[in-house]
Order: structure tokens, then C-alpha cells, then sequence
């Protein structure tokens, strides 16, 4: 497999570019610099001019435009199919949006990606982006700003909240991925390690947890072992999660010890890791930090 | 044990399912708790009688009881009928023939988010005890597909004495079948019973179901639908298309906010400051089309809170209409007339100027806010005095 990066010149396919929610972010990505250079028709099958070339399907969008990534706007029952139609089309980078894909599509599409030696980031996810150049996904443009903080994030509105008000303190971002908050996922904490310690505008590492699953615990792991020498900062959301209970992220539950608020804390303190309990703490932390 | 997207099954409804499968259980009823009349037995006896309630360990805190006689029975379930289970209320009662058995297996499927993977588990020395015997729990790894799971059995079984074989390769086909059929994330019998005349027998089983996959499992639906006071959550759910849990009846702060992670920070702020908050919910505002239902929904739910003092509303517009969600917010209020408490609005993002100017004209008591931290401090006045 080829080692995740981020081209902000990568050509972009739209999968289900034509529906209310697909021609809308389609613009958007457009205008905000991304090279969104297809579409395919969504569900609706309607085929209105939304300003971009559409296509029946990747393969010819892929064929006609030379695309490398895509991102699926498209429901989450229908995840998979358009997951399997990208990898298919030759399609190397995969954005996926949607919340409330079910697990064993998951489990099944990671499988497919595996095998194409491809990349995945989602379901649920916000989406990737490098500020200033391009943006895939629903990342608000308020919350983005160059700068050399490389983020990863399980959830999608408090990296928003987290990166605004940094921004506002002249803090702002090398390039931000969410890997969204399921528990069955394409790309994990750890898997975007080697990106961002070669990145050479990535100076410190963002890293916005939740409680649940050992995403954090892995990422620890995968810290001390490559040697990461980066500074790490890190706001874990959930402490109080009740025992047992989902709070709508799936992944953001509690199973009998694992994935709890002190194994994540520990893990991370002991590989060197700033971890932080609110938001103004973290922010205050990295503004002090000198990054 | 791995996380997932959770709807956990009362064992009842496990069965009831499984049983549907061919896969075969000891035969018992459901007895609810407000019964009137005799309870139905099957067989002559002796029974167990187990508490039904959705979470583990249900043995091990009494809930689970042996019974000779229908007196027996009836002694356990009158005793046991209000009972609290690590946080949650006794729906009923299983009562099912006792099985007399020559082996006690564990066995389990589950999705092992880390491995992005199915994860077969077996021991044949199971029961109540597995957990402090972990290490006698072998595994293996599979896609979810029966050709792969059936692989991944078959090499488990391998290690396991010859006369079992055939009853563990038949018990894995059938619940791996099942596990794939119902969009399970964890299929769990602990014990699964090898009889003397060389059957199997689920003894226990607890189901974990993907609520992501509900729309595309009506059996399960059925299920839950069947009995909604026991899985109200994932019904709210799958009916509204957003997440609310309670967290605290007593709780003083509503949450009226979008996004899981966000609302999730907010609760442990509001705790770390010794306010107590009501509720979580991600109410997904992108996804409101124009209707003030999912906020009427929400704010139905903050009435039932006898000591909530303020609504916290916090939502961060990256591409939601402030405007448009303020005008929604009023209609909502204006549909749940027995909500009076004061609302705290933390609006951030596209149009806030209009929103800010139609809800001051509305001339109802909200505050509107920018800035999160102030929000929450306001709100945190509001609830009035520390837990």
C-alpha cells in the first residue's frame, strides 16, 4: 500500500453530486480551491447543471477527468456500493460523509480498500482538508487557517469549536483529517502517524479523542515506536460518558475498562503526550506551548 | 469487550429471535412484570428464572435464581420485581426448563473494531466465570462472510477434543448465520450446553445489533417495537433520526446541541463546573429540511425534567443558516408552551446577525451568545445552586 498523503492539487470526483445536500457541497469544495473536476448522479438520478461534468458512473469520470480521490455524498445504506464503484474506477483516496453506515458494510469496505491498497477516511466523518488549498468534506471555512497544526479528529463539531478559537489566536493548521467517531472505520489515529511526522509544515499534532474504542491507546503505541518527536496535544471528550451508554457516536461508549478516560489519559501521558480536559485548557496550552 | 453501534437484546428477545433460526434454546416463557394471574410454565421442573435487563453480569448481582417448584418461581419473581440492575429497571423475567448438561462451552462472535475484522471466541471450559479464565479463550479472525467465518470456526474447533467437534462446527454455522443475518456487532452464549445425548444448547445468549442497520432488519425492528419500554432509546432513534439519551432526570441544564463530540465536551464541562446536565443529544441541524420537529422532540423531553432551571441551545453554523435555525427554535418553543424555563443560545457561524435580531424581537427569554465558554457559564448561573 502507498503511504497515506494529501496532493492539494488531486483531482476530485463527487459521488451523488446532483442531490440537494451533493450540488451544495459540491460548490462549496469548488470554491473553496479543491479540484472538483466530476460528478456522478445520485440517487435521484436528476441531472441538473451544477457547474461540474457529470457522469453515469466513476469508471467514466475517472476515464474522462484522470481523478484520484472522491468523496461520497451519498446515504448511508449506500455507502458501500459507491465505496466498491471508487475502488473499481481505480479511485486511490476515498472521503466518506456519511453517519449511520451500518458496521458490516464497514468492516466489508475496509476489506475492499485493503485489497486495491487504496485509503478510506470515514464513515462520518466532516471530511480532510488543507487549509487554504483544498477541502473535502463539510469542514467549515471559519475554522480553517494555514498554519503548521496537524489534526486528527474523531469528531467533527468540536474540532470545529477547537480549531476556531484557535485560529483566532493566530493558530491554524498544515492539514486536518477527520477519521469520524465509528467504531469500524477506513483510517485510524495511528495510520495518519507517518503522514504527519514527514510532513514537513506539520510542526505539533492536534489530536481530539473520544472515550471508547483504543484508537488513542494504538495511536500511544504507534508514537513510541516510530519515535515521534513532534509535540502531541490531545482533548479527550466523554469523561463523563454513563457506563454502557452510547452518545451517538458509536464508537464513544464504555465496555468494562477498556477505551476509558484513564487507560487513553495514561497511554498518552507516558509517550509524552500534552492531554487536556476542556477546551479552553487545551487551547491555552497549545497557545503557551509556542508551536 | 469492543465497542460498537449498541442495541442490546433482552436475552428474551435474543432467544426468541435465535429460536426463529432454528438454533435451539431451552424452551421458556416471558413474564412481565405487572402479570395478573398464574405464570406459565414449561415443563414439570425444575426452571430458572432470570431477570430481564439489558446489561451483563446480570448473574453475578442476583438477578438469576433456581427454582423446584411454580411456588419457587413465583417467590423469585414477586422478590425480585422492582430490582435496579446496575442502573437499570428489571423488564421481566425468563423462566425456561433447566437443562442438564455434560459440558459448559463459551462461545462468541463479535466485530472487533480494531482488527476492522469478526472475532470468534471459544472455551470450552465456560460459564459465569469466563472472564477471570481469559486466557483459555482462544480466537480467530474472519471477514464477515460465511466462507470466511466458517474457516475461521474450523480452525478453532481443530484444537478442541475430537467428540466436539461436530457439535462446535454445527453451533459456529448456526450463530455465525445468525450474527450475519441480524447486522450483529456481538453474539455472545455463555454457557452453551453439550447434553448427554451429545445435543447443543444455548444457554444464555446476549445480541448486541447494529442500530445502523436497523432499517434494513424489520425482524428486529419487530422486535423492539414489541416491547418499548425496554429499548426506548434506539426506538427514538430510529424514528427521529438523531440521538437523545437521558442522563440524569434530575438534571438542571437542558442540551438543546448538534454533534456528538461537542455535546459530549459540554457535559463534562458542565460536571467539572458541579452542574448537573439533563441530557445528550445531536440534533444534526444540517439535517432539519425547514421543520422544527427534531427541536420540538428535544424540548417534549426537557418537560419531563422536574429540576431543569435552562436550556443550553448550542450550535456551530459551518453551513446551517443561523437565521433559518432561530426562526425553527421559536416555532419549536412556541409548539412546547409548558417549557418556560429561560434558553441560552450559543449561535455561531453564517447569518448570526439575523438570527440575533429575530430572536430579540421575539421578546422571549433567551440569551443569545457567541462565545461558548460565556454561553456555558450563563447557563451554569442559570442552574442555579452546585450539585
Amino acid at each position: 500500500m502507498n503511504a497515506f498523503h494529501l496532493d492539494p492539487a488531486m483531482k476530485v470526483v463527487v459521488q451523488g453530486a446532483t442531490g440537494r445536500m451533493g450540488s451544495r457541497h459540491a460548490r462549496l469544495m469548488k470554491d473553496y480551491g479543491t479540484q472538483v473536476v466530476a460528478g456522478t448522479a445520485g440517487v435521484s438520478g436528476r441531472r441538473e447543471d451544477i457547474g461540474i461534468p457529470l457522469f453515469d458512473d466513476c469508471a467514466q469520470a475517472v476515464q474522462a477527468t484522470g481523478a484520484t480521490a472522491s468523496i461520497t455524498l451519498v446515504p448511508p445504506m449506500d455507502v458501500l456500493g459507491a465505496v466498491t464503484q471508487a475502488l473499481d474506477a481505480g479511485i486511490r483516496l476515498i472521503v466518506s460523509p456519511s453517519e449511520g453506515m451500518p458496521v458490516r458494510d464497514a468492516l466489508v469496505a475496509v476489506a475492499k480498500v485493503r485489497e486495491h491498497g487504496a485509503h478510506w477516511v470515514g464513515p462520518s466523518t466532516p471530511g480532510i482538508a488543507i487549509p487554504g488549498r483544498m477541502k473535502l468534506g463539510f469542514i467549515p471555512d471559519v475554522s480553517l487557517l494555514p498554519g503548521s497544526l496537524g489534526v486528527m479528529s474523531k469528531s467533527g463539531t468540536l474540532s470545529y469549536e477547537v480549531c476556531h478559537r484557535l485560529a483566532r489566536r493566530g493558530i491554524g493548521q498544515s492539514a486536518w483529517v477527520g477519521v469520524g467517531g465509528d467504531a469500524a472505520k477506513g483510517m485510524r489515529f495511528a495510520e495518519l502517524l507517518p503522514f504527519f511526522h514527514d510532513d514537513a509544515d506539520t510542526r505539533a499534532v492536534l489530536v481530539l479523542g473520544e472515550i471508547g474504542g483504543d484508537e488513542e491507546e494504538e495511536l500511544a503505541q504507534a508514537m513510541a515506536r516510530s519515535c515521534f518527536t513532534k509535540p502531541v496535544f490531545v482533548l479527550l471528550a466523554g469523561a463523563s460518558a454513563p457506563e454502557g451508554v452510547t452518545m451517538g457516536h458509536a464508537g464513544a461508549m464504555v465496555h468494562g475498562g477498556t477505551g476509558s478516560m484513564a487507560t487513553k489519559t495514561r497511554a498518552l501521558r507516558d509517550v509524552g503526550a500534552e492531554v487536556f480536559t476542556s477546551i479552553q485548557a487545551l487551547v491555552d496550552g497549545v497557545v503557551a506551548s509556542d508551536v | 469487550m469492543k465497542d460498537g453501534p449498541t442495541v442490546l437484546l433482552l436475552e428474551h428477545d435474543a432467544k426468541e429471535l435465535a429460536q426463529g433460526r432454528g438454533i435451539p434454546v431451552p424452551e421458556g416463557r416471558f413474564v412481565a412484570i405487572d402479570r395478573s394471574g398464574p405464570i406459565e410454565l414449561v415443563g414439570s421442573g425444575p426452571w430458572v428464572v432470570k431477570a430481564q435487563v439489558p446489561v451483563g453480569g446480570r448473574g453475578k448481582a442476583g438477578g438469576v435464581g433456581f427454582a423446584a417448584t411454580p411456588a419457587d418461581v413465583a417467590d423469585f419473581v414477586t422478590g425480585h420485581a422492582g430490582d435496579v440492575i446496575k442502573g437499570r429497571s428489571v423488564s421481566g423475567f425468563r423462566v425456561e426448563e433447566r437443562i442438564d448438561f455434560i459440558h459448559e462451552i463459551y462461545l462468541a462472535l463479535m466485530v472487533d473494531a480494531s482488527a476492522r475484522a469478526v472475532r470468534l471466541m471459544l472455551a470450552t471450559a465456560g460459564g459465569v466465570d469466563i472472564e477471570e479464565h481469559a486466557d483459555q479463550v482462544r480466537y480467530a479472525l474472519a471477514a464477515p462472510d460465511a466462507l470466511s467465518l466458517g474457516a475461521a470456526a474450523c480452525s478453532l474447533v481443530d484444537g478442541e477434543p475430537a467428540e466436539l467437534h461436530d457439535i462446535l462446527l454445527e453451533a459456529f454455522e448456526a450463530l455465525a448465520g445468525m450474527f450475519l443475518a441480524l447486522d450483529a456487532t456481538l453474539l455472545e452464549v455463555n454457557p452453551l450446553f453439550v447434553t448427554a445425548d451429545g445435543r447443543w444448547i444455548a444457554g444464555d445468549m446476549k445480541l448486541i445489533v447494529d442500530d445502523n442497520a436497523l432499517p434494513r432488519q424489520p425482524a428486529v425492528e419487530a422486535v423492539l417495537r414489541a416491547r418499548a419500554d425496554a429499548y426506548r432509546e434506539p426506538l427514538f432513534k430510529l424514528d427521529h433520526d438523531f440521538d437523545y439519551v437521558c442522563i440524569d432526570p434530575r438534571g438542571q441544564v437542558g442540551l438543546l446541541t448538534t454533534g456528538a463530540g461537542l455535546s459530549m465536551m459540554l457535559i463534562d464541562e458542565m460536571l467539572q463546573a458541579e452542574r448537573r446536565p439533563f441530557n445528550f443529544c445531536d440534533v444534526r441541524t444540517g439535517q432539519l429540511r425547514g421543520s422544527p420537529e427534531r427541536l420540538v422532540q428535544v424540548l417534549r423531553q426537557f418537560t419531563l425534567g422536574r429540576e431543569l432551571a435552562v436550556v443550553l441551545v448550542n450550535v456551530f453554523a459551518g453551513i446551517t443558516d443561523l437565521d433559518e435555525f432561530a426562526r425553527l427554535l421559536l416555532e419549536a418553543l412556541d409548539a412546547v408552551p409548558a417549557l418556560k424555563v429561560p434558553v441560552v443560545a450559543r449561535l455561531i457561524g453564517n447569518n448570526f446577525e439575523a438570527a440575533r435580531a429575530r430572536i430579540e424581537a421575539s421578546g422571549r427569554p433567551i440569551e443569545v451568545e457567541h462565545d461558548l465558554d460565556r454561553a456555558l457559564q450563563r447557563a451554569i448561573e442559570r442552574a442555579g445552586v452546585a450539585v
